[in-house]
């Protein structure tokens, strides 16, 4: 199935320092420390991966997938890599994977105003609506940008799941791309980042009001941001500060301190920030994993910045432990973490995507799957469980290797959808 | 053997490929001595700027100082500051409020009088009515270990800010526009007698003309001025036109030769920036489509030297010490290109979005800082080096070092 090669078990020597009692602490982990005890309840029924049908030229998702609790449905954005996206969705209690049609046509676009793909995050707001934005996201959005045969600007969408209708709820900045963005589920306020210059912006559809907040990040423009329990919105600086959108006030609040990092972390990893997050609501903690691969525990609060607890690595490699690429993350109903490392060329085992399972309580760390890129090079998605416990991630493969010896361009991609339920069977 | 030589082609085709992608997606990060000076960050202990106080108006070098007026937001205050080309560092600042109350930004680029002292204009806040307060001269003396002392000279015409100034060759005279009427003044910096002069201001059909293109003043003063070997004051009016001043008998002369435009775009003609070669040759930025142009003061003959990029705008010119003339074309709301321009041969040369390395305490390993929206371009006066400032809401320095081989 897919390629699962074997699962494995690690488990560090030093537990991990509860991350429930939110005390901030720099976390001791021995290298190399493993055994064979673990979850030996996930099997390859655990997972399943689930095609997206009628778009035979699709190539990749980006962290273009989300959960509406509302309509009980996954929503995911599934690009060409050019010009066309396919808005889908999953819905969970007939297991139907359905494509609804591509965002160009629903949305009126012309031409002029191609998009390359969703990179965005797909969150329900205020009456289930369903919010994301668009990207450009290929060479001629970064370089061609203000020529004619470039790219205009990334648009801010809503999909209304009960009418059926995209709204098209306007662009961003001029020629960016809306890299990220994300909802205050109490009042439908978006936030978007841009690419490529890195600003914050904040737009309320219910009044129009657009707020460009300003450049927050240095050569490269971090991929996430997120929103806290009570509507605050997060993105980080180039030095990997937290940077927040009080909402109360109306403006940024920057922490004092970046985020941990590996002290011979190179600085392209620690400007790129955030990669992916996921919630442990009945906790109130938001774990994070950054591009420089450090697991962290977050404690927002209402106003000012919260804790930030260090789990430590995401793979314990023999050095560049800032080296694991790690685009996705899951907080799963037993309390437990799941992460795939790998993707853009970046895998601690050669031509290896490997699926983690991590225990933020005890520190303990499993390798439960592995898969061969051509099954599964990149997993991106952030925070997507239904209400049945199912996680969701965006999952892409290498277009097959012909076996004749004719390299296969890491350019050519497919992407499917993941399922996986850590405590029992899923269906696709 | 004919499969292996076609081996070799392909190898050599799909190699070339590969170089072609990443160069495309490669910014423009040069050897040697670049690098960027991290100013401004939000809440720190470090001597750094705060957020939306800090984009970059009026730039100059003096030795080894980096000298910088910025703007704020409506609402919020400037600074001046000064950083050092070789500590790579911010060495101080200074509020503008508690010299000048209430002003907006350091608009008008420096000006040098004797002993390297400076001077500016600024623009004010506005008003609870609406209206804008009075702008100011300031006088900034900086000393040898960066120190900043700031002098108000007061607000030359009550009622309007200040735009644009230049300063003539002995030190002793400022010329400057008003904002946002556009009126021209003289300022005597001894005696701080102040002539003011309306020749400039656009007539009733000039202003029906901007206000049918929905153009503000600051789309079309003369963001720039420069006097020329044999004294005049060389500036813009609205509409392409070319004026100078002869501080002589204090007459206007409006050029015959244009600025450069595109068909239709005549209501978008603005010098946005002025450097004088060493042979007296003026060089100009135009705002509206973004053309260098040469100006011989000698004919007053224009000739239009192209554009370097397809954006509109041309942000700052300076000659480096290659004898070449740099600049920075295009900006918001698409992103500024480093070029430089060269009367031998080459012409125009894109280097695009520069991208140089910071280094700072926290960020030791250094992090890569990539200009956008770059405003002002001056050079050291050794010209070794490219000083450019960036007009962001948490703005830096990037400093490109002008390569001699």
């Amino acid at each position: 199935m897919y390629g699962i090669m074997f699962k494995i078990k690690i488990q560090f020597t030093f537990m991990l320092m509860a991350v429930l009692f939110a005390v901030p602490v720099e976390v001791a982990i021995s290298q190399g420390s493993t055994n064979s005890t673990g979850n030996p309840d996930i099997t390859e029924n655990n997972i399943t991966f689930i095609d997206y049908p009628g778009f035979p030229e699709q190539h990749s998702t980006w962290n273009s997938i989300g959960y509406s609790p509302t309509h009980h449905k996954v929503f995911i954005g599934v690009s060409d890599h050019q010009k066309s996206n396919a808005l889908y969705d999953y819905d969970v209690a007939s297991r139907t994977m359905k494509k609804i049609g591509f965002i160009e046509d629903l949305a009126n676009l012309r031409d002029h105003q191609w998009q390359g793909k969703v990179h965005s995050k797909f969150v329900e707001g205020p009456n289930g609506k369903v919010y994301f934005s668009m990207d450009g996201g290929v060479l001629r959005s970064v370089h061609l940008r203000d020529h004619p045969h470039g790219y205009r600007g990334g648009f801010f969408m809503k999909w209304d799941p009960a009418t059926n209708k995209l709204t098209n709820l306007g662009m961003g900045l001029e020629y960016d791309t809306v890299k990220d963005m994300d909802v205050d589920p109490e009042t439908g306020v978006m936030y978007g980042v841009s690419f490529p210059q890195v600003h914050f912006m904040v737009y309320d559809p219910s009044t129009n009001d657009f707020r460009d907040l300003g450049r927050l990040g240095g050569g490269h423009v971090p991929r996430v941001n997120f929103t806290d329990q009570w509507g605050n919105n997060y993105y980080v600086d180039w030095r990997q500060r937290l940077v927040k959108y009080e909402k109360s006030l109306g403006e940024l609040v920057f922490a004092k301190e970046s985020l941990p990092a590996f002290d011979d972390t190179p600085g392209t990893h620690i400007i790129t920030g955030i990669t992916a997050y996921a919630k442990d609501r009945e906790n109130g903690i938001i774990y994070l994993v950054t591009y420089g691969a450090k697991l962290l525990a977050f404690h927002p609060k209402e106003t000012g910045i919260g804790e930030i607890i260090d789990l430590g690595p995401v793979y314990e490699l023999e050095e560049e432990l800032w080296r694991p690429y790690v685009p996705n993350l899951a907080f799963g109903q037993n309390g437990k973490l799941y992460y795939f490392i790998g993707g853009h060329g970046n895998f601690v085992k050669d031509d290896t995507t490997i699926f983690m399972e991590m225990d933020p309580a005890t520190g303990e760390r499993n390798i439960i799957y592995e898969f061969h890129i051509s099954d599964m090079v990149e997993a991106t998605g952030s925070d997507v469980q239904d209400h049945e416990g199912n996680l969701y991630f965006a999952g892409r493969k290498r277009a097959q290797d012909a076996g004749d010896g004719t390299d296969v361009q890491t350019s050519e991609s497919s992407a499917f959808m993941i399922k996986f339920n850590p405590e029992k069977e899923v269906q696709p | 053997m004919k499969k292996y030589t076609l081996a070799l082609i392909v190898i050599f085709i799909f190699t070339g490929w590969l170089q072609s992608i990443s160069a495309q997606y490669s910014f423009w990060q040069p050897e040697g001595e670049s690098f960027a000076i991290e100013v401004s960050l939000e809440n720190t202990d470090l001597k750094r700027l705060p957020i939306y106080r800090n984009a970059v108006q009026s730039l100059t070098v003096t030795g080894d100082h980096i000298i910088v007026g910025t703007s704020a937001n409506e609402g919020l205050t400037p600074f001046i500051y000064v950083a050092s080309l070789s500590q790579r560092e911010l060495l101080s600042y200074a509020d503008l409020n508690e010299t000048v109350r209430g002003q907006r930004s350091i608009q008008s680029d420096f000006c040098r009088g004797r002993n390297d002292v400076l001077f500016a204009g600024t623009i004010a806040n506005k008003d609870k009515n609406g209206t804008r307060g009075d702008g100011h001269l300031i006088q900034i003396n900086v000393d040898s270990e960066g120190g900043i002392a700031l002098r108000d000279l007061g607000s030359p015409v009550p009622g309007e800010g200040i735009f644009s100034v230049t300063c003539d060759a002995d030190g002793t005279t400022i010329f400057g526009i008003t904002y946002p009427t556009g009126m021209f003044f003289t300022y005597d910096i001894a005696t701080g007698q102040t002539q003011v002069y309306e020749d400039l201001v656009p007539d009733e059909s000039q202003l029906r003309t901007f206000r049918n293109y929905v153009q503000v003043p600051d789309m079309y003063l003369s963001r720039a001025l420069i006097e020329d070997d044999q004294g005049m004051i060389y500036g813009s009016t609205g509409l392409n036109d070319i004026f100078y001043f002869n501080p002589n008998d204090n007459n206007f002369t409006i050029l015959d030769d244009k600025l450069p435009e595109v068909w239709g775009r005549t209501s978008l003609g603005q010098v946005q920036s002025w450097v004088k070669s060493p042979d007296g040759i003026l060089y100009g930025g135009n705002f509206g489509d973004g053309q260098l142009f040469e100006l011989n003061p000698a004919t007053n003959r224009v000739k239009n030297l192209g554009k370097p990029v397809l954006m509109h705008q041309l942000r700052g010119l300076a000659f480096g010490r290659d004898g070449k003339l740099y600049g920075v074309a295009g900006g918001p709301p698409g992103y500024g290109h480093l070029f430089s321009y060269s009367k031998n041969g080459e012409g125009f040369h894109i280097y695009g979005n520069p991208q140089f390395q910071m280094v700072a305490p926290g960020i030791e390993q250094g992090i890569r800082w990539r200009a956008f929206n770059m405003s002002r371009l001056v050079s050291s006066p050794d010209g070794k080096y490219i000083v450019i400032g960036e007009d962001e809401s948490l703005s830096q320095l990037l400093i490109f070092a002008v390569d001699m081989e």
